[in-house]
């Protein structure tokens, strides 16, 4: 009965680990493979600071706050590289801290580890034997999962999974990553110390040699198993990888050959979900799903995204003058001016490399010009971050659409929203009422511009479940969602059939009927000819001739510039 | 023998599952200079590449003269006499101008033929064989086309497809470039499809024209319709 | 003085050794594009085979390094068949397949210790010479490290350059797309760089061994030591590689010189991880 005990105090210690991985790996897609080193500094932290006599609970505040600081530095390499080389980074970064641990001797003991860590007791009870303990680590467990729930289930969760996703894409509708990034790691980390202090307290030892690199591939396997952005994945995951090679105890082996098998074990099922069920035991939830419900309760509200800012039709929004963009020594774009007025959609054409896609990363902050101006109603955007200029009213879609392809189309738009309290991981926590009454107006919010492009009836699919043109329309809706008045499209129309095509011009028409603000890159000349109020022509750089579609596309100059 | 080198039926392709280019017919008669036009996004390079087989096909088939060579793989096609030159610089930039041209015969084991091929390709560009010491990505744009078109003619193909070969390069190597083309269709009676923006200098080398737009075909006929460049914007 | 000359000739030593693994890891990274983390208990597997075959079947030296060459090959081929390509195939494989390689290392790793037991492995009747040149000691194993990277080197420099394979190899590294529109048949090149990549372990490997000693661990620091000098001497390049690997062994000598030994092991880490993050694309800049 001991044994079972002890194996359940295992499953919860691991639990915790995996669902603090997963919130870093699954919903925010940081592969960053560091996640022992945490584990251990809440271990040492608790025990160095149980030793020194700090009453329960200030040992486990401690490891939280340090390890929370750790995650906060270890976050810096995840602002840098990604990919392969973050995980590289991260796993060299881990040899690096255990060697700190482990030289460091007369902090940590250095080989000889940390002993003689008090136990703990409530209410004259000592959690010393694996019985008692479970019910400690299991009422820890349980709390640390609702936390990440509320976490991984809140506009915050659903911003970490668009990082995921695309982080520029992220950007473009209004997301700031360094801060999605930094509160990720804080968080991940600051869980995954709490599990490290749960180890110091039940073994009341701790050693360098807990905390290899094997043990973060052993807690990534559970994640991975579990299903990747699924927290009941987690817990599943942690209790298959901690019993089933426990089977092994009923095999004849010497104990260390039988930890060695126990990590072969490891490393096969994590190959062969990989290969046969990448989406783990349990998928990623689809997110949040319209059920129908909430259109009566909300309704109007959603409007205000369909509609411009109500300036009078015609007035200049944004300016911009003497844009120049070099790289290296080519120049992109040299001297190029243009003025968007409310209600107006701006045709922007020209024959490839002109510029028109870097005028756009530059209107946008994704590019900062060498030299130029520009401004949205006399206020400058020069030096905004992405996520700024989308706040002040600027948005832009891709050209290679950069959907979130693993979330719903309900959560695309969702996540897209302007304003919401929930993005902040603070107001989540300490605002749950206004987050969750936002929540509740924002899918009306959402299923208004959905309805508003026709794509209601698939507000539960996954993008990956659209056909091309629908995922067209969903570029647009996200790009509606933002709230933006300025809205940049860059080729929104192109690999599109004609009959779709018919269907979704009138759509970007009803923008600018309602007062948005539209600008539009477009090789098929005969949208531009049916939407544009206004067609700037771009040749190296500059707008070589500005004026309605007839003047432009009848001009035998420019006609010969467009074929060169 | 067919009248056609390459006849795409009902051709849809895609990325991914999702289809870009819908049903399209195009056909390359054999020995012709078919130039291709339309505007970005209109499924120009996605139909090449998918006749090549660098994409999947979705729909509809692709045959070369009598041979099914739907959804093929690239390899197989080069062997069976069909040349690519991708859009973009189409050789290996870190690799000399020879180590380039040998390796556009990697699928002619004969030795001999390879020599010959050599020549040929020398003969057709001889700044190829002043530079052949030299490493490709160094050359200039103009010139790294001339060796990327090489090395498809070091396959001894009867089809040629290039996809937007002179895009980013200056005037005179277009001009160039367009003359390859030419001499390579009068010499050696290959057929060639060519994508191609820059009509000045494509329609007088092109035998026929297509302008592609949203996927499928609106103009099938003699390029010299499309000198009005006025008229032409119109067909965009 | 002296020790400065010693310590430069140890890091002409260890630095020939780091940069035999990267030449290895780097064409098998460079030309498919993987981070083949399993290379590293590869590496190891291949020092036990070499030790099995000649400590307890008796073998003669030299069909022990023929048997244990003859398993990196297996293993390597194993490795990209049964795992790496069924997963490139699909669409989301970046990371996946790097996931898949720390599971691969963490099974062969510890089925070494499974089949061979936990304690280290040294072979004995092979004796090392030692030799002064002038004040600075070396031995001859460590010398054969230094002809093995000359030797190994060399001959894959030649390969690469003179043959139609090696040509393909070449072509595949700079550009698969291109590689596949000229004809050549990139599945194979990606099984022949795993075979070459992986026999070329075998000598850092047994070289090892004869001069220490073998344990199940060893692979974990050789793959990152060849992880490094591929990435700082830039990926793709052969000389890259090379220069890499030298890099590093005199870096790292040169710290012993001032640090304590206990951070030797740090060492290396600590340049991947400034390197990465002040130069996240190698520090000759890398292709693409």
């Amino acid at each position: 009965m001991e044994y079972v005990m002890h194996i359940l105090v295992m499953v919860c210690m691991y639990a915790v680990l995996a669902i603090s991985f997963n919130l870093l790996i699954g919903f925010a897609g940081l592969f960053a493979l560091s996640q022992a080193v945490f584990f251990a500094i809440g271990a040492y932290a608790t025990g160095l600071a149980a030793v020194a006599g700090l009453p329960f609970p200030m040992p486990e505040i401690l490891a939280v706050l340090i390890g929370g600081i750790v995650g906060v530095l270890i976050a810096l390499p995840a602002l840098r590289t990604r990919g392969d080389y973050l995980v590289i980074v991260t796993l060299a970064l881990q040899i690096v801290v255990l060697q700190v641990i482990l030289n460091w001797k007369s902090l940590t003991g250095g080989t000889e580890g940390v002993r003689g860590i008090p136990g703990l007791s409530f209410f004259g009870v000592a959690l010393s034997d694996p019985s008692h303990f479970l019910i400690y680590a299991a009422i820890v467990t349980a709390l640390v999962f609702v936390f990440a729930w509320k976490v991984g289930h809140s506009p915050f969760g659903r911003a970490m999974k668009a990082m995921r996703e695309n982080e520029s894409a992220a950007q473009a509708v209004g997301k700031n990553l360094l801060y999605l990034k930094v509160s990720t790691f804080a968080v991940s980390a600051a869980l995954a110390a709490l599990a490290g202090s749960m180890f110091a307290r039940y073994y009341n030892y701790v050693s360098v040699d807990s905390f290899s690199i094997n043990e973060t591939i052993y807690i990534l396997a559970m994640v991975i198993v579990g299903g990747i952005g699924n927290l009941w994945g987690s817990v599943i995951g942690a209790a298959v990888l901690v019993a089933l090679p426990e089977l092994l105890k009923f095999l004849d082996m010497p104990t260390d050959i039988a930890d060695q098998m126990r990590l072969v074990i490891y490393g096969v099922i994590l190959i062969l979900v990989l290969r046969f069920r990448p989406q783990g035991i349990l998928p990623e939830p689809r997110g949040a799903l319209h059920d129908g419900e909430e259109t009566a309760s909300a309704g109007g509200n959603a409007s205000s995204l369909v509609v411009g800012d109500g300036s009078s039709k015609g007035e200049i929004v944004v300016d911009a003058k003497g844009l120049v963009k070099r790289f290296g020594g080519i120049t992109a774009v040299s001297g190029f001016d243009i003025e968007m007025r409310a209600g107006q959609i701006t045709g922007l054409i020209g024959p490839n490399g002109a510029g028109k896609t870097t005028a756009f990363n530059m209107l946008t902050g994704f590019l900062q010009p060498n030299e130029g101006s520009i401004t949205l109603r006399g206020n400058s955007l020069l030096g905004l971050k992405p996520h700024r200029i989308v706040g002040a009213g600027v948005a832009r879609s891709f050209q290679d659409l950069r959907l979130f392809r693993n979330m719903t189309v309900l959560d695309n738009v969702l996540v897209s929203l302007p304003d919401q309290a929930g993005d902040d991981l603070g107001q989540v926590f300490l605002r749950p009422a206004k987050v969750s009454r936002q929540e509740h107006e924002n899918l009306a919010r959402a299923m208004e511009v959905l309805r508003f492009v026709e794509l209601d009836g698939k507000a539960n699919e996954t993008v990956n479940a659209l056909s091309y043109a629908e995922e067209k329309l969903l570029v647009i809706a996200r790009l509606l969602a933002t709230g933006a008045e300025v809205m940049l499209f860059d080729e929104p129309l192109s690999g599109l059939d004609p009959t779709t095509l018919a269907e979704i011009l009138p759509v970007i028409r009803k923008l600018a009927d309602n007062g948005k603000v539209v600008c539009i890159i477009e090789h098929n000349l005969d949208v531009i000819k049916e939407l544009s109020d206004v067609v700037y022509f771009l040749d190296e750089g500059r707008a070589m001739a500005v004026g309605t579609p007839e003047q432009v596309m009848t001009d035998p100059e420019l006609a010969a510039r467009y074929f060169k | 023998m067919s009248d056609f080198a390459i006849e795409a039926r009902g051709l849809s392709a895609g990325y991914a599952g999702k289809t870009v280019v819908h049903s399209v017919d195009l056909k390359l008669k054999t020995g012709e200079i078919l130039l291709m036009v339309g505007h970005n996004g209109a499924g120009k390079t996605t139909s090449v590449r998918a006749i090549c087989g660098l994409l999947p096909v979705t729909g509809g088939s692709v045959h070369k003269g009598a041979r099914d060579i739907t959804n093929a793989t690239p390899a197989s096609n080069v062997g069976a006499g069909l040349a690519f030159v991708p859009q973009g610089h189409g050789v290996f930039g870190s690799l000399t101008v020879m180590q380039n041209i040998v390796l556009g015969a990697f699928v002619e084991r004969d030795a001999a033929k390879q020599e010959e091929r050599i020549e040929t390709v020398f003969e057709l560009f001889p700044i190829l064989k002043e530079r052949q010491k030299q490493i490709a990505g160094t050359m200039s744009g103009g010139q790294q086309q001339m060796l990327a078109i090489g090395m498809a003619m070091m396959h001894g193909p009867d089809v040629l497809i290039l996809d937007e070969p002179s895009i980013g390069l200056a005037p005179k190597f277009v001009e160039r470039v367009m003359q390859s083309i030419t001499a390579i269709n009068a010499r050696f009676g290959t057929s060639i499809l060519m994508v191609e923006q820059n009509l000045k200098y494509a329609i007088p080398v092109a035998q026929r024209a297509v302008v592609m737009k949203t996927g499928s075909i609106i103009f099938d006929g003699d390029p010299n319709e499309l000198t009005d460049k006025v008229k032409l914007m119109e067909l965009f | 003085m002296d020790l400065l000359l010693q310590l430069m000739m140890n890091g002409l030593v260890n630095g020939s050794h780091y940069a035999l693994l990267g030449i290895g890891f780097g064409l098998i990274f460079a030309t498919t594009k993987l981070v083949h983390f399993a290379y590293g208990p590869i590496y190891a597997a291949t020092a036990y085979v070499c030790w099995y075959s000649f400590m307890q079947l008796g073998l003669p030296f030299w069909a022990a390094f023929g048997l244990c060459v003859i398993a990196a090959i297996v293993l390597g081929l194993l490795s990209y068949l049964i795992v790496y390509r069924p997963l490139q195939s699909r669409s989301d494989s970046g990371l996946v397949t790097l996931i898949a390689s720390l599971g691969l290392y963490t099974v062969i790793e510890n089925l070494l210790g499974v089949i061979f037991g936990t304690g280290v492995k040294s072979v004995q009747g092979i004796d090392s010479d030692v030799f002064f040149l002038g004040p600075v000691f070396v031995t001859s194993f460590q010398l054969m490290q230094i002809a093995a990277l000359i030797l190994v080197g060399g001959a894959l420099a030649l390969f690469l350059r003179f043959t139609r394979y090696g040509q393909a190899i070449m072509a595949m590294t700079d550009n698969a797309e291109m590689a596949q529109i000229v004809g050549i048949d990139t599945r194979f090149v990606a099984l022949l760089v795993f075979a070459i990549g992986s026999a070329i372990a075998a000598v850092p490997a047994v070289l090892i061994l004869l001069k220490d000693s073998a344990g199940t661990h060893m692979g974990f620091s050789a793959v990152f030591l060849a992880f490094l000098s591929v990435v700082v001497g830039g990926i793709g390049s052969l000389r890259g590689a090379v220069a890499g690997g030298f890099l590093i062994g005199f870096v790292e000598s040169a710290g012993l010189w001032q640090i304590s030994t206990d951070w030797q092991s740090s060492i290396a880490f600590i340049i991947l991880f400034l390197m990465l993050m002040l130069r996240p694309d190698g520090l000759f800049g890398v292709k693409r």
